[in-house]
């Protein structure tokens, strides 16, 4: 050690390259692996699994996602049986989600004119243990607002 | 510019590194924080306008809509699976007895006479909603085992209007 401090009074600068070459790699798969689209999606709802359900070949164009699930522990157990509708980081009863859908429309409306939700697919990311007259309530509140058209959400099993 | 370089200097040129470096880190940082190991989702389409569960069409269909009714037991089991009024059983075999009787009307997979036939589901408030879709699953189609691909049956889903939670 003492040698070298003798020798040479420029600083040692180790080769970054193969560093560079591995962060590189790393940034591009996430960039490339990550789902900006699956943002809306609420973890805390369990969705059913089914062979059938496929990611959409065709994007709707307009979509508003709904997440219903019910409040659990860290061990997955339900704190209680009322399903919520997880909705911009609140929760909200399904009786009580009315008007989030109305300002939902709202907005739509403004953004894309009046009969804007004409085009929005209501996506349904329900629990598979909610009960399926809760969903329908739901169903029911969404088409009294004025949206037609509903997609059911699974995950994919394979 | 670059003559003069040459002359100047007989070393290469150092490019500071430590501000790419600094930012690939940090691009680096924010994708892995936003990386949510998710498994892929898929949809089932199901058309609703308002009203349309409850009025008849004034135009006779050539084949009737398929009604596929789902019967709960209190805990939100399925109890009971009814192709219109045979019962099915319960358990993944109703399934698939459900998916042979949904052929069976429509004849073969993609079939222009039944495309425009309908399957109402009607099941029972407090059913859990996994087994309304594995319902709405067996009538939309099946994967062929052999090509592995999606044979479709019925396209058009939609819910029987809502029934009253049998504890009041």
């Amino acid at each position: 050690m003492a040698k070298r401090r003798l020798n040479h009074t420029s600083v040692i600068e180790p080769d970054m390259t193969p560093m560079i070459d591995i962060v590189f790699q790393l940034l591009t798969f996430f960039m490339v692996v990550i789902n900006f689209e699956n943002t809306k999606a609420d973890e805390r709802v369990k969705l059913p699994k089914d062979l059938l359900a496929k990611p959409p070949e065709v994007k709707p164009a307009e979509e508003l996602v709904l997440n219903v699930g019910f409040d659990r522990d860290l061990s997955g157990r339900k704190l209680s049986d009322e399903p919520i509708v997880f909705y911009s980081g609140d929760k909200y009863t399904i009786n009580n989600f009315g008007p989030m859908l109305e300002q939902e429309k709202r907005l739509a409306e403004a953004k894309g004119g009046k009969g804007a939700i004409d085009d929005t697919t209501v996506i349904l990311r329900a629990d598979s243990e909610v009960p399926t007259g809760k969903i329908q309530e739901l169903i029911r509140k969404c088409q009294e607002i004025g949206y037609t058209q509903f997609s059911l959400k699974a995950i994919s099993e394979e | 510019m670059a003559s003069k370089r040459r002359h100047d200097s007989g070393g290469k040129v150092d490019i500071p590194m430590a501000p790419m470096i600094d930012i690939v880190f940090q691009l680096l940082i924010f994708f892995m924080l936003q990386l949510k190991i998710m498994a892929p989702e898929g949809n089932f389409d199901i058309n609703m306008p308002l009203g349309q569960s409850s009025q008849q069409s004034s135009d006779a269909p050539l084949v009737p809509d398929i009604k596929v009714k789902m019967i709960s037991d209190a805990n939100g089991n399925l109890a009971q699976l009814k192709f219109g009024e045979r019962n099915l059983g319960v358990g993944d075999g109703a399934f698939e007895a459900l998916g042979a009787e949904v052929l069976k009307i429509i004849g073969t997979p993609g079939n222009p006479a039944t495309k425009d036939i309908e399957v109402e589901i009607d099941a029972d408030y407090e059913l859990h909603y996994e087994y309304v879709i594995k319902a709405v699953s067996h009538c939309t189609g099946k994967i062929d085992p052999q090509t592995k691909q999606l044979v479709r049956y019925v396209e058009k889903i939609k819910f029987a209007p809502p029934r009253l939670p049998k504890n009041g």
